[in-house]
């Protein structure tokens, strides 16, 4: 747990930030310069550190054996055992194995598929409700039957899903309602204000000819509200236009809030930062409000693959091809085509954002980053020595590398090729719904890719060396700049933003190779351009003129036993970084990327302890790493 | 009748899980003299009636977004009648036995129907007493141990760091009273942790170091200890031994433990109580023996 990490403060904060809270809510006016300085020099340090201390871990993307998919895959785990396992407790896993995290972690949103939510249990248990169709008889039996034959039926469901040919209506509200109030039963009884917090959520499964906008939708509301409507399914409607007024009509209707974050775009086929909208409209202003206020987030990373850039897209970026999931949609219906990429990344949806702000002075795509699983196993373990695997179907066993994980008939993923990835960071006050539900707001959020360093990312127009020795980086980056996802507008004459940047290692996992900033921006033609920059790198290597390190960190893997030492790279980085290429007639983002050194990949610790042959394709080291969310420049009109 | 339909009845028809067992019982006996009746006398009339055919119409409408016309209602009645007599009929020649698939439905639809048996009313402060005392390990909190500590670099250099942490140490020895917090290397760890679990200690340092501020003395500065970020002097400020809280601090989670260990003892116990209705034998190979598995 790192909550308590970076926090040399305790609930007095709490009280102080509540405080401050409501204090800016009163009126304009305290926004004035001199209101918002502190007037008077306090002799505590800790006085006056109304900002979040504490960075919180969490997922928020875990299927249960609700989710039709998750059951027909062999998921037997209900809601129950997915809150036990994440708060630390340990459980038996369907296939049999023990499960239990090595750390807990602080907070969870169980999201099941709001399609067909139950139905799984319909299928197992032969209900007359789908029993009188062909398929239901069929999928009751290989349900019956497990292993191999369930999971073909799983596949089945997921293709005839995705391609729109599910036998059965998937939004009864009579089948729905049982199932949604257990849901929210379930997060109430095990949110625990303070220590643990269950959002209630769900997953809107949007596919259009088996290409995956799926977005998480989560709750900052309690049971009362959240019960006053049920979920949004596909069956409703695959348009997100159509998922934000459903929204909007919850929010209008129970006062409550609501927020959602769409994830694999690499499963997409180049629609999830589309240059049109779905119904094929002209993305304008009305669409790009929308979009951002009710998606300030993305999932860059999870099992299904990595989604920060692509080699293609970004060839001078030697980390860019990271668990990458290249090649069609969500069921290999249609394969991936290279004009695709450009549509499906988050740097580039990152870029295409700022070229249509460009245009009509809003940017549709202006998210924050977060990591999550999406496992269907109701175990969100992504650690890379406690790896459990996509769904059921790929727990751990000898065999389950060279097992489908997706497939259709464009290709096919194999079990080696699941990325044991990731979770969603969050700096908040205090671990309740709504405080980290404000956080996701305001997009104070990084993705890692199962590891939990604490990253830390300010932009501002004064940052000097000096903050980066400083023993409370934090008090200078909220005090003279803004935390990741905010915004840097009106460029003091003269002036480049200056960014503070730091890293703390996970304890458990490896050493930190680099922090990198990735920059967006728009040319004088109107086109998105990006570039790389190394701001702080071990071992006291160089970085040159071009603001890069070549030098690689090296590598201590020793894969049979799979260990490593971290007798290369360095426990914490931290660098006061100046864009030197700055324009400031030139709309940018920036974001921070932290490179651990290689350590094991899931697939080594699984060859040690299966005693099993890996591939030759399977990597078996890997380099875990955190996206920050960007800090936006705006140039004044 | 549906499974949610089959859960609601056996909830409202026993609260008592003693009576309950003994219904159920009877119940299975029933079918089960109802199914091995040799004379088809007792099986061979049929009735299609209201509720049957309700259910049918309502099942229609599931599908169909409509009601049936009475045409197809009759065919539907007729269909139903063709499945139970050849339902009936597949029972009685055994067609049943020894068919994998159908066993596990049989046994997935009994463990599903009494999947819910346990839920009962909310527990009394007495119970709930009476289980965390007897379960004690379960609640008691772990040790908590509060500490500050001052970091040293190893990157570069790791005699340096340890030069300077035993130097530093031993003005600290002097002078007890010296501000420590600007000593040291900066980092972004915590100087201090509050009432933290070693699990917590582990998590933000280390298994190591969590291991040395276990040891570590009471109210003096000690070290250098060595973690995963380099050397750490450590004074320990306070030690709480593990303990047993209140009731009433922990009954949230108390009261989840209960239900969840009164939902598994029912279960068991429901297949104890069939359990015990068979005589059963099984015959293992003696140690050493070796089977003669196939290979597939």
């Amino acid at each position: 747990m790192l909550s308590s990490i970076l926090s040399r403060t305790s609930l007095a904060m709490a009280a102080l930030v509540a405080v401050s809270g409501s204090a800016y809510a009163t009126t304009s006016a305290m926004f004035d310069k001199e209101h918002t300085k502190a007037e008077r020099k306090e002799f505590s340090p800790y006085v006056n550190r109304g900002y979040p201390t504490n960075v919180y871990f969490g997922d928020t993307h875990l299927h249960t054996s609700l989710s039709m998919d998750a059951g027909t895959f062999g998921n037997r785990l209900g809601l129950d055992e997915a809150y036990r396992f994440t708060r630390g407790e340990e459980v038996t896993a369907s296939k049999g194995f023990k499960a239990k995290l090595g750390r807990p972690l602080d907070f969870v949103v169980v999201a099941d598929h709001s399609d067909g939510m139950g139905f799984f249990d319909m299928f197992a248990s032969g209900d007359p409700a789908v029993m009188d169709k062909e398929e239901g008889r069929r999928w009751n039996k290989a349900i019956g039957e497990g292993g191999q034959a369930s999971v073909d039926a799983a596949l089945e469901i997921i293709t005839l899903f995705s391609q729109g040919k599910f036998p059965w209506r998937t939004n009864n509200p009579k089948m729905m309602k049982p199932v949604w109030h257990n849901v929210i039963d379930a997060a109430e009884k095990y949110n625990d204000p303070g220590k643990f917090t269950a959002f209630i959520g769900y997953e809107w499964t949007s596919l259009v000819k088996g290409n995956n906008l799926h977005r998480v939708v989560i709750y900052r509301d309690g049971g009362n509200q959240a019960r006053q409507t049920l979920p949004f399914t596909l069956a409703d409607s695959a348009d997100p236009e159509d998922l934000w007024e459903f929204m909007k009509t919850y929010e209008d209707k129970t006062g409550g809030d609501l927020l959602a974050i769409p994830h694999n775009g690499n499963l997409a086929n180049g629609i999830m930062f589309d240059i049109e909208t779905l119904s094929g409209g002209a993305i304008d202003k009305d669409y790009a409000e929308r979009r951002q206020r009710w998606e300030p987030l993305y999932e860059t990373t999870q099992i299904k693959g990595d989604g920060e850039a692509h080699p293609l897209l970004s060839p001078d970026d030697e980390f860019a091809d990271y668990e990458t999931w290249d090649l069609g949609n969500l069921d290999m219906s249609q394969a991936k085509t290279d004009d695709m990429l450009a549509g499906e990344y988050a740097r580039s949806g990152l870029k295409r954002g700022l070229e249509f702000e460009q245009k009509f002075g809003v940017n549709p795509y202006k998210f924050g980053q977060i990591g999550s699983t999406d496992s269907h196993t109701s175990l969100p373990a992504v650690e890379e020595n406690n790896f459990f695997g996509k769904h059921s179907g790929v727990e751990p066993s000898p065999e389950r590398a060279m097992h489908v994980t997706l497939g259709g008939e464009h290709g096919k993923i194999m079990g080696y090729e699941m990325a044991s990835s990731g979770y969603a960071a969050v700096w908040a006050t205090e671990n309740t719904r709504a405080a980290i539900f404000d956080a996701m707001s305001r997009k104070e959020t990084y993705a890692t890719t199962g590891s939990r360093m604490a990253v830390r990312f300010f932009g501002g127009w004064d940052f000097t060396e000096e903050d980066a020795r400083s023993r409370q980086p934090a008090d200078a980056g909220y005090a003279r700049g803004v935390p990741m996802g905010g915004d840097l507008r009106h460029a003091p004459t003269g002036k480049s933003p200056s960014f503070l940047v730091a890293a703390l290692k996970d304890a458990l996992s490896g050493n930190l190779d680099r922090i990198q900033i990735i920059k967006g921006w728009v040319g004088n033609d109107g086109k998105a351009q990006e570039r790389v920059y190394d701001v702080a790198v071990s071992d006291g290597r160089k970085i040159d003129n071009n603001g890069r390190c070549k030098t690689p960190v090296g590598n201590t893997v020793d894969v049979e036993k799979a260990t490593w030492s971290n007798t290369i790279g360095a426990p914490e980085l931290i660098a006061v970084w100046t864009d030197p290429d700055f324009d400031p007639n030139q709309r940018a983002f920036y974001y921070a990327r932290v490179i651990e050194i290689p350590t094991p990949r899931w697939t080594a610790y699984e060859a040690m302890r299966f005693n099993i042959e890996m591939p030759k394709e399977a990597e078996m080291a890997t380099q875990e790493r955190a996206y920050t969310s960007p800090i936006w420049y705006t140039p004044k009109k | 009748m549906g499974l949610s339909a089959a859960n609601k009845f056996f909830k409202w028809i026993v609260r008592e899980p003693l009576l309950h067992f003994l219904v159920l019982g009877a119940g299975l006996f029933l079918l089960y003299a109802h199914v091995s009746d040799d004379s088809p006398g007792s099986t061979n009339s049929i009735v299609v009636d209201e509720a049957e055919v309700l259910r049918l119409a309502e099942q229609f409408q599931r599908t169909w977004m409509r009601p049936p016309s009475r045409q197809e209602l009759a065919g539907l009645a007729e269909d139903f009648v063709k499945e139970e007599i050849l339902y009936r009929e597949a029972l009685a020649l055994g067609l049943d036995q020894d068919d994998l698939v159908i066993r596990r439905r049989m046994r997935q639809k009994m463990e599903f129907l009494n999947a819910d048996l346990a839920e009962q009313q909310a527990p009394s402060d007495e119970q709930l007493r009476a289980y965390m005392n007897s379960h004690a390990d379960k609640f008691r909190q772990p040790a908590r141990l509060s500490f500050e500590q001052i970091y040293f670099a190893a990157e570069q250099s790791a005699d340096s760091a340890q030069r300077k942490a035993v130097t530093l140490l031993a003005r600290l020895e002097a002078e007890p009273e010296t501000v420590w917090q600007e000593l040291g290397d900066p980092t972004l760890l915590p100087a201090a942790l509050t009432d933290a679990s070693d699990r917590d200690i582990a998590a933000a340092f280390g298994g190591a170091l969590a291991e040395a501020v276990g040891d570590a003395p009471l109210k003096r500065w000690s070290g250098p200890y060595e973690s995963t970020y380099g050397l750490h002097l450590l004074r320990v400020t306070e030690r709480a031994p593990a303990n047993l809280p209140p009731l009433r601090e922990i009954r949230a989670l108390v009261g989840r433990e209960w239900s969840n260990e009164r939902r598994q003892q029912a279960n068991e116990r429901f297949y104890q109580a069939l359990r015990e209705r068979y005589s059963v034998e099984i015959r293992l190979p003696a140690a050493g023996d070796k089977l003669a598995v196939r290979q597939p």
